[in-house]
C-alpha cells in the first residue's frame, strides 16, 4: 500500500511481556485479524513509539493511537482527539507520547492528520506476564466494538 | 576541602551509568570515574541451555544492537557445529549487520549527540534533546529519522522484526531473500545517501568550531583493534582481528575469534560493572586499546566502496598516523554509515543473493566455540563451552563498550582536569564531561557481565530505615 493511500494509520504500542501493558499491540492485533485492512487502513504494532513513525503520520489521512492508560481507572476505555504537544524537558528518545508524535510530524513535515485520536483502556497491572488482568480482560469486546466503528468513520471520511 | 561532583545519571546514552569527578582540597580534579551502575548477568543463566538458543538469547541482551549478537553468537555455535554457512546466508547476515550499524549510528549522531553539536554544550538542557534540533535544523532531524528508518526497516524486511529478530540461526538464516523485498531495499537507497551526505556536509562545517572540545575528549594515544579483510580494508562481519599502536604501526594480526582470549585479557574494577578489556602481553591497563568507528577507520586502508573512501582519504588526513581524538568517532560515525549503504547496494547485486541454500545443518562436533563480528560500538566476541549434549557450560562475552572502558575513563579525567578548576563548575562543563562518553556511543545495557566475583554490598534495612545488618564482598 502506498503511503499516500492511508486513510487510517493505527498506532498500537505496549510491552506484551508486561501485563495489561500489552493491551494496545492485542488491539492492534485484533483489528488485522477482524477489520477490513485493504481499504486504506495501515496498522503499525511497535513495544515503543519513536521518532521513526513522524513521516508515517504526516501522510496519513487520520491517525488511532491505542494504547493502555496508567491514568485511567481500571478497564476505562477511553477515546479520546489528540493535539500535537509543544516541547517540553526531558523527552525521551526512546518513547514518545501521540501528542508529542504529531508535534514531531508537524515540525518535520509539515503535515499531520486532519482526525487524530488516541484509545485507550485503563491497566490494572503492569507487572511480568503476559495475560491480561480481569478488568481489562472484560473490557476488551467494548474496546472492540469502539474501534471498529471509529476505524469504520475514519476510513468513511472524505480525504 | 576535598569533594565529589556527581552526574548521575549521565545522559543521552545507552543504559544506566554516573560519573564522578573527585576533588582535591585545592579545588582541582584529582580523579574522575565512569560507573556502569547495572547488571544482566547473561553468561550465567546462558548455562544450561541449549547451545542453539544462544543466538536469540544473546539478542535479548540489548534493543539497539541485537542484530550484532545474533551474528557473533551464531558464528560461535557454527564453530561449535564445525560448519561452514552457505555463501548467500553470510552475504545477507552481512546486509543485516550493515543495516543495523547504519540505524544504530543513525540514533548515536543524530538523537544523542548532534543536540550538543547543533545547539552547542553550553545550551539550554531544556532544549537540547531531539526536538530542539528538529526545531533548529528540520532537515538534520529528517535525515536522522530517515536513516534510523532505512536501517530499521531493512533488519524488518530480512528478519520480520525490527528488535530481535529471530531470522539469524546456526547454521545460517531461517529464510531466503525474496526479489520483491530485494526491490523495495534497492528503492530506499537514494534517500539514505541524500541523508548521509547531508549530515556529513553539515559536521565538516561545524567540526572545527568544536577544536577546543577536540583537544580534551579522550584525545591521548592507545592502541586501536577491529575486524580487516585480507585487503586491509575494513570488514564487519567475518575477517581477523588487527591491533595497531598510536603510530600505526601493527602489533597484532590475523586474531581470529579462537585466538581471541589468548591475547585479549579482561579486568574488573571496583567501581563499574562494566569489565575492562586489554592486550595481554602489555598487561592491564598499559594494554588498554580503543574500538569502534574511529578505531576502524585507524586501522584499514581502505573501506572498499567509493564513496566511503573518499571519505576516509579526507579524514586520514585529520593527523599524521592514527587520529588520536575521541570527538573524532563521530565523523567517523557518518562514514561508516555512508559504507553501510554502498555495501548493502553492492551486496544486492551480487547474483547469489536471491538463491534459496542458506543454512548449513549440523550437531555438535567440538565442544567449544567462538565467534565474533563488528559491532556498531566495536568488536564483539562470543565464546562458549558445551557439554557432549550441547548444553552450554560456560559462556564469555567480550563486549565493545567494555574494550572502550578504560578510554572513557581516562577520557573523562582528561575533561573534569581541563575545565574543572577552582572547584567549579556550570551546566555546560559537567556536559562536555558527559559528551565525552557520548563520542564512544557506549552501549551499557549490553557491556556489564559477571568476571569472577563482582564487588557487592547487601543491607538489611529494618521499616524504619535502620541498617540491621551488612554484608560486603
Amino acid at each position: 500500500m502506498q503511503r499516500n493511500q492511508v486513510r487510517c494509520l493505527i498506532l498500537a504500542c505496549g510491552n506484551t511481556l508486561r501485563e495489561d501493558d500489552g493491551v494496545g499491540p492485542w488491539l492492534g492485533q485484533w483489528v488485522e485479524e477482524n477489520c477490513v485492512t485493504d481499504n486504506g487502513v495501515r496498522v503499525l504494532i511497535r513495544q515503543q513509539w519513536t521518532p521513526e513513525l513522524a513521516e508515517e503520520i504526516s501522510q496519513a489521512a487520520s491517525v488511532l493511537f491505542l494504547d493502555c492508560s496508567v491514568e485511567s481507572p481500571p478497564g476505562a476505555v477511553r477515546l479520546a482527539a489528540v493535539e500535537p504537544a509543544k516541547p517540553a524537558p526531558g523527552l525521551a528518545t526512546h518513547h514518545l507520547g501521540a501528542q508529542e508524535l504529531l508535534a514531531l510530524a508537524q515540525e518535520l513535515y509539515g503535515s499531520i492528520p486532519a482526525n487524530s485520536l488516541l484509545l485507550t483502556i485503563g491497566a490494572g497491572s503492569t507487572e511480568l506476564g503476559e495475560s491480561f488482568s480481569e478488568s481489562v480482560t472484560a473490557a476488551l469486546p467494548g474496546a472492540c466494538d469502539l474501534l471498529k466503528s471509529t476505524i469504520s468513520q475514519m476510513v468513511s471520511k472524505p480525504v | 576541602m576535598s569533594q565529589t561532583i556527581t552526574i548521575d545519571p549521565v545522559t543521552r546514552l545507552e543504559g544506566h551509568g554516573k560519573i564522578t569527578i573527585q576533588l582535591n582540597d585545592q579545588g582541582e580534579v584529582a580523579n574522575a570515574n565512569f560507573h556502569v551502575t547495572q547488571v544482566r548477568g547473561f553468561e550465567r543463566f546462558a548455562q544450561g541451555r541449549p547451545f542453539y538458543e544462544m543466538p536469540s538469547l544473546m539478542a535479548r541482551i540489548c534493543g539497539i544492537c541485537p542484530v550484532s549478537h545474533l551474528v557473533a553468537s551464531a558464528k560461535a555455535c557454527e564453530a561449535i557445529m564445525s560448519v561452514r554457512i552457505p555463501h548467500t546466508a553470510a552475504q545477507l547476515r552481512r546486509m543485516l549487520n550493515l543495516a543495523q550499524m547504519v540505524q544504530s549510528h543513525a540514533l548515536s549522531f543524530f538523537y544523542l549527540s548532534s543536540p550538543d553539536l547543533l545547539l552547542g554544550m553550553e545550551s539550554d538542557p531544556k532544549t537540547r534533546h531531539i526536538f530542539g534540533v528538529v526545531g533548529a535544523k528540520p532537515e538534520l532531524g529528517r535525515a536522522g529519522i530517515a536513516l534510523r528508518r532505512f536501517g530499521q526497516h531493512i533488519i524488518e524486511l530480512l528478519g520480520n522484526k525490527r528488535i530481535h529478530p529471530g531470522w539469524v540461526v546456526p547454521g545460517g538464516v531461517t529464510e531466503p531473500l525474496a526479489s520483491a523485498k530485494r526491490d523495495e531495499i534497492l528503492a530506499m537507497l537514494p534517500e539514505a545517501y541524500a541523508s548521509i551526505k547531508l549530515a556529513l556536509a553539515w559536521y565538516k562545517q561545524i567540526a572545527d568550531t568544536f577544536r577546543p572540545e577536540i583537544e580534551v575528549f579522550a584525545n591521548f594515544p592507545s592502541l586501536y583493534m577491529g575486524l580487516i579483510n585480507e585487503d586491509e580494508s575494513v570488514e564487519f562481519t567475518d575477517g581477523a582481528l588487527r591491533l595497531i599502536d598510536a603510530k600505526g604501526a601493527i602489533v597484532a594480526d590475523d586474531i581470529t575469534a579462537n585466538q581471541f582470549t589468548e591475547v585479549i585479557g579482561e579486568a574488573v574494577e571496583p567501581y563499574s560493572f562494566t569489565k575492562f578489556a586489554y592486550y595481554k602481553p602489555l598487561g592491564y591497563p598499559e594494554g588498554s586499546y580503543r574500538v569502534g568507528p574511529l578505531a576502524r577507520l585507524n586501522i584499514v586502508k581502505s573501506m572498499g566502496t567509493p564513496l566511503a573512501d573518499a571519505e576516509l582519504k579526507e579524514f586520514k588526513q585529520l593527523a599524521t598516523g592514527p587520529v588520536q581524538s575521541s570527538f573524532y568517532y563521530h565523523h567517523a560515525r557518518l562514514i561508516d554509515i555512508l559504507h553501510g549503504i554502498e555495501k548493502i547496494e553492492l551486496i544486492l547485486s551480487d547474483p547469489l543473493i536471491l538463491d534459496k541454500h542458506v543454512r548449513a545443518t549440523a550437531g555438535v562436533n567440538r565442544l567449544e566455540g567462538a565467534g565474533q563480528a563488528e559491532a556498531p560500538r566495536g568488536t564483539l566476541h562470543h565464546h562458549y563451552k558445551v557439554d557432549e549434549n550441547g548444553l552450554i557450560t560456560w559462556a564469555n562475552l567480550v563486549i565493545a563498550t567494555g574494550q572502550n572502558n578504560n578510554a572513557m575513563n581516562k577520557g573523562v579525567l582528561q575533561a573534569a582536569k581541563h575545565y574543572v578548576k577552582d572547584g567549579k563548575f556550570t551546566e555546560g562543563i559537567l556536559n562536555r564531561v558527559e559528551a565525552v562518553v557520548r563520542t564512544f556511543d557506549p552501549c551499557l545495557s549490553c557491556s556489564t557481565h559477571a568476571f569472577g566475583q563482582m564487588p557487592l554490598a547487601l543491607s538489611l534495612v529494618s521499616a524504619d530505615g535502620e541498617v540491621v545488618d551488612q554484608l560486603i564482598r
